[in-house]
């Protein structure tokens, strides 16, 4: 039995625009999304802002209702049988909220050990275990109010673990945290999934997927676009080498002239402080880069080099140029 | 239900009663609704009612304790589903394996509980203020009397918090329904006072019961049969509370994961 | 000067529309009159039903008219506050501050609504009054009622200025905002005669805005002309400028303050 089994999920929010004419507009967040996770598995799911990630890993936790399409985690009904669900699965959505801020980090824990069942002796070791495991163990006893961005992330992750559950959902789990605090985190989430945990988390970051995830689905505008391992991904851009340009100011109009050029599949755009790095996708290679070069007519040039392409590039050509 | 299940709730219950507790004791606006507003509503209201002599002090203490126990339960005990919207710990506790209507327990519990306190606000301000005779006529019923005024606003309270998520507009509401139940309960005024088709209203109001039993004890106006008898109706009422909880709850979590507003955008 | 003067009163007047919108902007139009005109009727009608009770007698102009002209400290109280800090809590205060504006016009503009809004609920109260309650205005000279009602709802907004400015200073809003209400409840004498409270509570209440207004009023409905109540009267304004000098003299202090701590965003 797959720990997850998705089948043409969709969601269509209805909001109200309109400040005193209150009318409705629809949005389609998730279209038909389809996939599985195995048991012990580490999925990922990838994809722009306003991809449908986290409305999609909202449904899975059953915290919202599918429009249409099921969905199945640990062998329950998303929709029907919530709660046979809420005590094997656990969950993270990045950001600050969603913790008592007037209560000390160990008091939020204890308050959803025993919301979650966990035994009193059982919590009680297993909170001072999970405080260490995240980094908080000389804060516990403080109010949230007084942690960091990056603390109360922290929190939210020894918090989704409290129960020890079958299942983790990890929205953006390393968002706002420090270098070093991801580092560590991607080593929890390594650990959990030698536990033999299920995890599907949604990242921005490609190196991570890259990195910790066995299977990774791109969706973009709702769908689906890819689902493979990391490695098969790369292999969609391996009849394509990367070239990167280093410029001062990009106008519209040249990168739009450069997307037209025939030995070039692909181009995307990245701020770095007074610079922006070009990244040119093309089948050509290095021997591309004479022809590039005519383009930009003497314009003023940084570094240009060529490379192998990576994860991020086939993400790159699978939801268009700009991520 | 398994024993098991049921320990686990009766510590759900306990542990969201202390979080509860804990948290409000720095809020100041419960502190104004439960302990400033319900004093000067004390001292108004004797002020106006000291030359009618008898009980009086007793009679204001409790009707004024009454209004702090109202506004209390409307407010804060209300606010127990939106407010853990407003924080965005709402998707938290409907993810978790403890039903809904036992966490807003374990608050309405914590809230109604320190409610009280504005029984004894308005008895120390009534104390401080004006030398008068203050006893309570019949202790042992006036004690059982809150016992089961407890009961019965901890009840109500369960339905409100879900019917004010089903209305978006519940602040409002929230606003429009404080004095209206000071009034038709008779907390500091009979309510002979108000035109004879209010009168059904009132009845099926569990705070005009609790009225009857706290005011009917503390001043020994009301024979005991009737006190028993504003406890059986306060303890008919929570049944049906009870009961309606439990489906309002659902509807109103389902509704929830429908229209996307466990959380808010 | 003309052009000034044009500016002037476009700013006064964005500030003025602009504040009141953003205050109900979240309210449906049906729970605005929900809450402006059944709300005061409710609060009116305990404590006219509470003097009734008290005085054993059917004759309630005492408390109608003390309540009727308590209504302006909703808008007074409440309303102003909340369009003074309202801009505290959106993060807009540095565009206030960092406009070239008038602050004292701002500051006005952004009270004067409230003003109109104020004024508009005693009316509405002395119509609950006359309609459901048996108030007889027979005996009374309208405008100079009118005149108690606008001096004595502007007097009770300087205190909303006031402590507006004050709420800049502190997270506890409603705290300080229903404590001041209630304590005009109370001290403002609308349910009771001031002249029987103990002296220190004697003093409070004159203290306040509102005390004379309500006595004014009351004098007024009973046939008192207006030169009978022009000492009530003219103090009654008196204060009225001292508070919202006082509320002025503490914007522009916070903002001398917040401009030099860079703590326009955070208290
Ligand atoms: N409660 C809601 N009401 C209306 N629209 C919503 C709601 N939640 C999400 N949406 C919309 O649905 C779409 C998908 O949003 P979602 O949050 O799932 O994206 P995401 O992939 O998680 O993006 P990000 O990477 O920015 O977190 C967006 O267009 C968003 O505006
Ligand atoms: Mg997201």
């Amino acid at each position: 039995m797959n720990a997850i089994q998705v089948d043409h999920l969709r969601r269509v929010f209805t909001t109200n625009v309109g400040r005193f004419r209150r009318e409705s507009k629809e949005v389609v967040a998730v279209d038909d999304v389809s996939f599985a996770v195995g048991d012990g598995e580490l999925f990922g799911l990838l994809g722009p802002n306003g991809a449908g990630k986290t409305t999609t890993v909202k449904m899975l936790t059953t915290l919202l209702i599918p429009t249409s399409g099921s969905a199945r985690v640990g062998g329950f009904d998303v929709e029907h049988e919530s709660q046979k669900i809420s005590s094997t699965i656990g969950f993270i959505f990045g950001g600050e909220r969603g913790l008592y801020w007037r209560l000390s980090g160990i008091d939020n824990l204890r308050y959803f050990a025993s919301l979650y069942h966990v035994e009193p002796a059982v919590a009680a070791k297993r909170i001072p275990y999970l405080l260490d495991l995240v980094g908080l163990k000389d804060r516990g006893n403080e109010k949230v109010e007084g942690y960091s961005r990056g603390m109360k992330q922290r929190l939210h992750i020894a918090r989704a673990l409290i129960h020890d559950p079958q299942i983790l959902f990890l929205d953006e789990p390393t968002i706002g945290l420090d270098p070093v605090g991801a580092r560590e985190l991607r080593l929890v989430i390594r650990n959990l999934q030698a536990e033999k945990k299920t995890i599907l988390l949604t990242t921005h970051y490609m190196f991570e997927a890259d990195m910790l995830c066995q299977r990774i689905a791109v969706i973009d505008k709702g769908n689906i676009v890819a689902l493979d391992t990391p490695e098969e991904l790369k292999k969609l851009v391996l009849d394509l080498s990367v070239i990167e340009v280093e410029v001062f100011g990009v106008q519209d109009d040249l990168l739009e002239k450069i997307r037209k050029q025939k030995f070039v599949d692909n181009v995307s755009v990245e701020n770095r402080d007074q610079r922006q790095i070009l990244t040119v996708q093309t089948p050509r290679g290095s021997e591309a880069i004479p022809d590039l070069m005519a383009i930009f007519d003497g314009r003023r040039v940084g570094k240009v080099t060529s490379r192998e392409p990576t994860l991020e590039d086939a993400y790159v050509r699978l939801v268009g140029g700009d991520a | 239900m398994t024993l098991k299940t049921i320990k686990a709730y009766a510590r759900a219950v306990a542990i969201t009663f202390e979080i509860t507790l804990r948290q409000n004791f720095s809020d100041a606006f419960i502190i104004f609704a439960v302990i400033v507003q319900p004093m000067i509503i004390a001292i108004l209201a004797l002020w106006m009612l000291r030359d009618i002599g008898g009980d009086i002090g007793i009679f204001v203490i409790v009707g004024s304790g009454l209004t702090g126990l109202w506004s209390g339960l409307l407010f804060i005990s209300g606010n127990s589903i939106t407010g853990e919207r407003w924080v965005g710990t709402l998707e938290g506790l409907v993810a978790s394996p403890t039903p809904m209507a036992v966490i807003v327990f374990g608050k309405n519990l914590a809230n109604v509980f320190q409610s009280l306190a504005s029984m004894i606000a308005s008895y120390i301000a009534v104390a401080l203020l004006f030398d008068l005779r203050i006893t309570i006529e019949q202790p042992w019923l006036f004690a059982a009397s809150l016992l089961v005024t407890v009961v019965a606003f901890i009840c109500f309270g369960l339905i409100m918090a879900g019917l004010f998520v089903i209305n978006p507009a519940f602040a409002q509401f929230q606003n429009g329904l404080e004095f209206p139940i000071y009034i038709l309960a008779g907390f500091l005024f009979p309510i002979a006072m108000l035109p004879g088709w209010t009168t059904p209203i009132s009845y099926v109001l569990a705070p005009y019961w609790a009225a009857v039993a706290l005011h009917g004890s503390a001043t020994g106006s009301v024979p005991p049969a009737e006190i028993g008898f504003a406890w059986l109706m306060m303890l008919v009422f929570s049944l049906v509370y009870v009961l309606a909880s439990g489906r309002i709850f659902r509807i109103v979590l389902r509704k929830a994961r429908v229209d996307a507003t466990l959380s808010m955008q | 000067m003309l052009n000034t003067a044009r500016i002037n009163l476009r700013l006064f007047w964005d500030g003025a529309v602009l504040s009141y919108i953003a205050l109900f902007r979240w309210l449906r139009p049906s729970t605005y009159i929900a809450s402006k005109v059944f709300g005061p009727l409710v609060y009116m009608l305990f404590f006219v039903l509470l003097g009734r009770y008290a005085t054993g007698s059917s004759d309630a102009s005492f408390f109608v008219i003390g309540n009727a002209i308590q209504m302006c400290a909703w808008s007074g109280i409440y309303g102003i506050t909340m369009s003074i800090t309202g801009d505290h809590w959106d993060g807009t205060l540095p565009y206030v501050f960092g406009a070239p504006a008038n602050r004292l016009i701002v500051f006005l503009g952004r009270a004067f609504i409230h003003v109109i809004d104020g004024y508009l609920g005693v009316v509405l109260g002395f119509f609950w009054g006359i309609t459901l309650l048996g108030l007889d205005l027979s005996q009374t000279s309208l405008p100079a009622l009118a005149l108690v009602v606008l001096i004595t709802t502007i007097s009770t907004s300087g205190l909303g200025m006031l402590l507006g400015c004050l709420s800049l200073m502190t997270r506890n809003v409603m705290f300080v905002n229903n404590t001041v209400f209630f304590g005009l409840l109370l001290f403002a004498g609308a349910n009771v005669d001031v002249a029987t409270f103990p002296g220190w509570m004697q003093s409070i209440s004159y203290a306040l805005p509102l005390t004379r207004g309500i006595q004014a009023g009351r004098a007024i409905v009973a046939g008192a002309d207006l030169s009978q109540v022009s000492g009530l009267l003219s103090t009654e304004f008196l204060f009225g400028l001292i508070y919202i000098a006082l509320g002025y003299v503490l914007f522009r202090w916070f903002e001398k303050q917040a401009k030099r701590r860079g703590t326009l965003e955070a208290v």
